[in-house]
Protein backbone atom coordinates (compact mmCIF):
# COMPACT_ATOMS: atom_id res chain seq x y z
CA UNK A 1 0.00 0.00 0.00
CA UNK A 2 1.14 3.43 -0.81
CA UNK A 3 2.44 6.05 1.66
CA UNK A 4 -0.86 8.14 0.71
CA UNK A 5 -3.14 5.37 1.48
CA UNK A 6 -1.73 4.61 4.75
CA UNK A 7 -2.31 8.12 5.69
CA UNK A 8 -5.65 7.72 4.31
CA UNK A 9 -6.25 5.53 7.00
CA UNK A 10 -4.05 7.16 9.69
CA UNK A 11 -4.73 10.44 9.14
CA UNK A 12 -2.53 11.92 12.13
CA UNK A 13 0.66 9.72 11.34
CA UNK A 14 2.45 12.08 8.67
CA UNK A 15 1.93 15.16 10.69
CA UNK A 16 3.59 13.43 13.63
CA UNK A 17 5.94 11.78 11.56
CA UNK A 18 6.40 8.15 10.39
CA UNK A 19 8.60 6.04 8.06
CA UNK A 20 7.55 2.46 6.29
CA UNK A 21 10.29 -0.20 7.57
CA UNK A 22 9.22 -3.04 6.00
CA UNK A 23 6.84 -5.01 3.23
CA UNK A 24 3.03 -5.21 3.71
CA UNK A 25 2.41 -8.95 4.73
CA UNK A 26 -0.44 -11.54 5.87
CA UNK A 27 1.77 -13.39 8.20
CA UNK A 28 2.00 -11.78 11.30
CA UNK A 29 -0.24 -8.78 13.44
CA UNK A 30 0.65 -6.04 15.66
CA UNK A 31 0.10 -8.47 18.51
CA UNK A 32 3.16 -10.64 17.30
CA UNK A 33 5.37 -7.49 16.21
CA UNK A 34 4.97 -6.20 19.50
CA UNK A 35 6.27 -9.11 21.18
CA UNK A 36 9.18 -9.63 18.47
CA UNK A 37 7.58 -12.62 16.57
CA UNK A 38 7.38 -11.46 12.44
CA UNK A 39 6.00 -15.14 11.73
CA UNK A 40 3.07 -15.65 13.38
CA UNK A 41 -0.52 -14.26 13.81
CA UNK A 42 -1.11 -13.61 17.16
CA UNK A 43 -5.10 -14.13 17.99
CA UNK A 44 -7.33 -17.19 20.09
CA UNK A 45 -8.97 -18.71 16.72
CA UNK A 46 -10.38 -22.76 17.00
CA UNK A 47 -8.34 -22.79 13.52
CA UNK A 48 -4.83 -23.44 12.58
CA UNK A 49 -2.61 -21.20 10.80
CA UNK A 50 -3.02 -18.92 14.49
CA UNK A 51 -0.90 -18.50 17.71
CA UNK A 52 -2.19 -17.85 21.26
CA UNK A 53 -0.72 -19.70 24.58
CA UNK A 54 -2.50 -22.52 25.50
CA UNK A 55 -1.70 -21.08 29.41
CA UNK A 56 -3.60 -17.68 28.40
CA UNK A 57 -7.65 -18.43 27.78
CA UNK A 58 -8.49 -17.97 24.63
CA UNK A 59 -10.90 -15.22 23.93
CA UNK A 60 -9.13 -11.63 23.04
CA UNK A 61 -9.70 -9.34 26.06
CA UNK A 62 -7.26 -6.62 27.72
CA UNK A 63 -6.66 -9.09 30.47
CA UNK A 64 -5.29 -12.08 27.96
CA UNK A 65 -3.81 -9.92 26.00
CA UNK A 66 -1.59 -8.42 28.71
CA UNK A 67 -1.32 -12.34 30.14
CA UNK A 68 0.39 -13.24 26.72
CA UNK A 69 2.93 -10.39 27.36
CA UNK A 70 3.41 -11.30 30.77
CA UNK A 71 4.65 -14.67 29.69
CA UNK A 72 7.01 -12.75 28.09
CA UNK A 73 8.33 -10.63 31.25
CA UNK A 74 6.11 -7.87 30.36
CA UNK A 75 4.25 -6.18 33.75
CA UNK A 76 1.98 -3.00 33.73
CA UNK A 77 3.66 0.62 33.97
CA UNK A 78 2.79 3.88 34.72
CA UNK A 79 4.45 5.89 32.00
CA UNK A 80 4.55 5.72 28.16
CA UNK A 81 7.75 8.08 28.62
CA UNK A 82 11.41 6.41 27.16
CA UNK A 83 13.35 5.01 30.06
CA UNK A 84 17.27 3.70 28.74
CA UNK A 85 17.22 0.20 29.58
CA UNK A 86 13.77 -0.47 29.54
CA UNK A 87 10.89 -2.03 26.76
CA UNK A 88 7.48 -1.08 26.22
CA UNK A 89 4.83 -1.91 24.81
CA UNK A 90 1.52 0.43 24.06
CA UNK A 91 -1.98 -1.12 23.92
CA UNK A 92 -4.70 0.47 22.66
CA UNK A 93 -8.24 -0.11 22.65
CA UNK A 94 -11.60 0.64 20.95
CA UNK A 95 -14.93 2.03 23.44
CA UNK A 96 -15.36 -1.19 24.22
CA UNK A 97 -12.01 -2.15 25.81
CA UNK A 98 -11.33 -4.73 22.91
CA UNK A 99 -8.11 -4.69 22.16
CA UNK A 100 -6.95 -3.04 18.94
CA UNK A 101 -3.38 -2.71 18.44
CA UNK A 102 -0.28 -2.89 19.83
CA UNK A 103 2.75 -0.63 19.25
CA UNK A 104 6.43 -1.36 20.88
CA UNK A 105 8.98 1.29 21.78
CA UNK A 106 12.33 1.72 20.18
CA UNK A 107 13.31 4.79 21.69
CA UNK A 108 12.44 8.32 22.69
CA UNK A 109 9.41 9.94 20.70
CA UNK A 110 10.00 6.29 18.24
CA UNK A 111 7.57 3.51 18.40
CA UNK A 112 6.97 0.73 15.95
CA UNK A 113 3.72 -0.83 15.00
CA UNK A 114 2.46 -3.46 12.17
CA UNK A 115 -0.53 -1.92 10.62
CA UNK A 116 -2.73 -5.08 10.14
CA UNK A 117 -1.85 -7.00 6.93
CA UNK A 118 0.09 -3.66 6.07
CA UNK A 119 3.11 -2.64 6.50
CA UNK A 120 5.07 -1.69 9.59
CA UNK A 121 5.89 1.63 10.52
CA UNK A 122 8.01 3.39 12.77
CA UNK A 123 6.13 6.61 14.23
CA UNK A 124 7.37 9.16 16.68
CA UNK A 125 3.71 9.53 19.23
CA UNK A 126 1.05 6.81 19.45
CA UNK A 127 -1.56 9.59 19.53
CA UNK A 128 -0.89 9.62 15.81
CA UNK A 129 -2.32 5.97 15.18
CA UNK A 130 -5.36 6.60 17.57
CA UNK A 131 -7.89 8.16 15.26
CA UNK A 132 -8.17 4.46 14.03
CA UNK A 133 -7.45 2.20 16.90
CA UNK A 134 -8.78 3.93 19.71
CA UNK A 135 -6.94 5.03 23.28
CA UNK A 136 -4.16 3.71 24.84
CA UNK A 137 -5.08 1.90 28.04
CA UNK A 138 -2.30 -0.14 29.06
CA UNK A 139 1.49 0.50 29.21
CA UNK A 140 3.65 -2.66 29.55
CA UNK A 141 7.18 -3.01 30.34
CA UNK A 142 10.13 -4.94 31.28
CA UNK A 143 13.80 -4.60 31.42
CA UNK A 144 16.11 -5.15 28.47
CA UNK A 145 16.37 -8.49 26.75
CA UNK A 146 19.57 -9.36 25.33
CA UNK A 147 18.84 -10.34 22.05
CA UNK B 1 -29.78 -29.27 -17.54
CA UNK B 2 -27.42 -26.25 -18.36
CA UNK B 3 -25.39 -25.71 -21.43
CA UNK B 4 -21.78 -24.49 -21.73
CA UNK B 5 -22.57 -21.33 -22.54
CA UNK B 6 -24.78 -20.82 -19.68
CA UNK B 7 -22.29 -22.42 -17.51
CA UNK B 8 -19.52 -19.95 -18.71
CA UNK B 9 -21.30 -17.17 -17.71
CA UNK B 10 -22.40 -18.33 -14.39
CA UNK B 11 -18.27 -18.71 -14.19
CA UNK B 12 -17.74 -15.42 -14.98
CA UNK B 13 -20.27 -14.32 -13.21
CA UNK B 14 -19.04 -15.93 -10.14
CA UNK B 15 -15.14 -14.54 -11.06
CA UNK B 16 -17.05 -10.94 -11.13
CA UNK B 17 -18.59 -11.21 -7.92
CA UNK B 18 -15.88 -12.24 -5.82
CA UNK B 19 -13.33 -10.48 -7.42
CA UNK B 20 -15.57 -7.43 -6.23
CA UNK B 21 -15.95 -8.26 -2.75
CA UNK B 22 -12.68 -9.88 -2.45
CA UNK B 23 -11.17 -6.13 -3.44
CA UNK B 24 -13.47 -4.40 -1.23
CA UNK B 25 -12.88 -6.40 1.53
CA UNK B 26 -9.09 -5.97 1.47
CA UNK B 27 -9.53 -2.17 1.11
CA UNK B 28 -11.63 -2.05 3.79
CA UNK B 29 -10.24 -3.99 6.62
CA UNK B 30 -6.27 -4.32 5.69
CA UNK B 31 -5.38 -2.21 8.51
CA UNK B 32 -7.35 -3.91 11.18
CA UNK B 33 -4.83 -6.77 13.18
CA UNK B 34 -8.39 -8.14 15.01
CA UNK B 35 -9.21 -10.95 12.81
CA UNK B 36 -12.88 -10.77 13.90
CA UNK B 37 -13.34 -7.33 12.37
CA UNK B 38 -11.87 -9.00 9.36
CA UNK B 39 -13.79 -11.69 9.22
CA UNK B 40 -17.27 -10.28 10.02
CA UNK B 41 -17.01 -7.66 7.23
CA UNK B 42 -19.78 -7.75 5.14
CA UNK B 43 -18.17 -8.04 1.93
CA UNK B 44 -16.25 -11.53 3.33
CA UNK B 45 -19.79 -12.83 4.57
CA UNK B 46 -21.00 -12.40 1.09
CA UNK B 47 -18.18 -14.41 -0.15
CA UNK B 48 -18.82 -16.91 2.68
CA UNK B 49 -22.94 -16.95 1.41
CA UNK B 50 -21.54 -18.17 -1.89
CA UNK B 51 -20.90 -21.43 -1.17
CA UNK B 52 -18.75 -24.25 -2.07
CA UNK B 53 -18.65 -22.46 -5.77
CA UNK B 54 -16.91 -20.04 -4.43
CA UNK B 55 -13.86 -21.99 -3.12
CA UNK B 56 -11.47 -22.54 -6.31
CA UNK B 57 -11.46 -18.27 -6.72
CA UNK B 58 -10.98 -18.15 -2.90
CA UNK B 59 -7.69 -20.67 -3.43
CA UNK B 60 -6.78 -18.42 -6.29
CA UNK B 61 -6.75 -15.39 -4.16
CA UNK B 62 -5.17 -16.70 -1.34
CA UNK B 63 -2.29 -18.16 -4.26
CA UNK B 64 -1.84 -15.04 -6.18
CA UNK B 65 -2.09 -12.63 -2.97
CA UNK B 66 -1.76 -14.20 0.55
CA UNK B 67 -4.58 -13.14 2.83
CA UNK B 68 -6.41 -14.04 5.84
CA UNK B 69 -8.98 -16.57 3.74
CA UNK B 70 -8.66 -19.69 6.39
CA UNK B 71 -11.49 -18.67 8.02
CA UNK B 72 -13.37 -18.47 4.91
CA UNK B 73 -12.56 -21.48 3.36
CA UNK B 74 -12.83 -23.43 6.71
CA UNK B 75 -16.56 -21.54 6.99
CA UNK B 76 -17.50 -22.95 3.20
CA UNK B 77 -15.76 -26.62 3.40
CA UNK B 78 -15.15 -27.75 7.49
CA UNK B 79 -12.00 -28.70 6.16
CA UNK B 80 -8.87 -27.50 8.71
CA UNK B 81 -5.57 -28.85 6.57
CA UNK B 82 -3.14 -26.40 8.33
CA UNK B 83 -0.95 -28.64 10.99
CA UNK B 84 -1.30 -27.68 14.14
CA UNK B 85 1.35 -24.82 15.18
CA UNK B 86 1.68 -23.27 11.93
CA UNK B 87 2.33 -20.02 10.58
CA UNK B 88 0.41 -17.93 8.05
CA UNK B 89 2.45 -19.49 5.44
CA UNK B 90 2.61 -22.92 6.67
CA UNK B 91 -1.18 -22.53 6.61
CA UNK B 92 -1.66 -21.08 3.36
CA UNK B 93 0.74 -23.66 1.81
CA UNK B 94 -1.52 -26.61 3.60
CA UNK B 95 -4.68 -24.99 1.75
CA UNK B 96 -3.26 -24.43 -1.13
CA UNK B 97 -1.93 -28.77 -1.25
CA UNK B 98 -5.66 -29.85 -0.41
CA UNK B 99 -7.10 -27.39 -3.07
CA UNK B 100 -4.74 -28.95 -5.68
CA UNK B 101 -5.57 -32.48 -4.41
CA UNK B 102 -9.43 -31.78 -4.92
CA UNK B 103 -8.85 -30.52 -7.95
CA UNK B 104 -9.70 -27.20 -7.04
CA UNK B 105 -6.32 -25.82 -8.19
Amino acid sequence: MSAAQIEAIFPDLKAAGYRITSPATPNYNCFAWAGNDSRRWWRPVALHGFYWPEEVPGELNLTNLMGVYKRLGYEPCETAEFEPGVEKLAIYVESDGMPTHAARQLGAGKWTSKLGELEDVEHATLESLASFHGRVALILSRLQQNQ
Amino acid sequence: MKTAMTAEADSAEMARVFSDLAQRWRRETAAHSDLQKKVLHPAYQRIIGLGPAVVPYVLRELQREPAHWFWALNAITGADPAPAGSTFQEAAEAWLKWGRERGYL
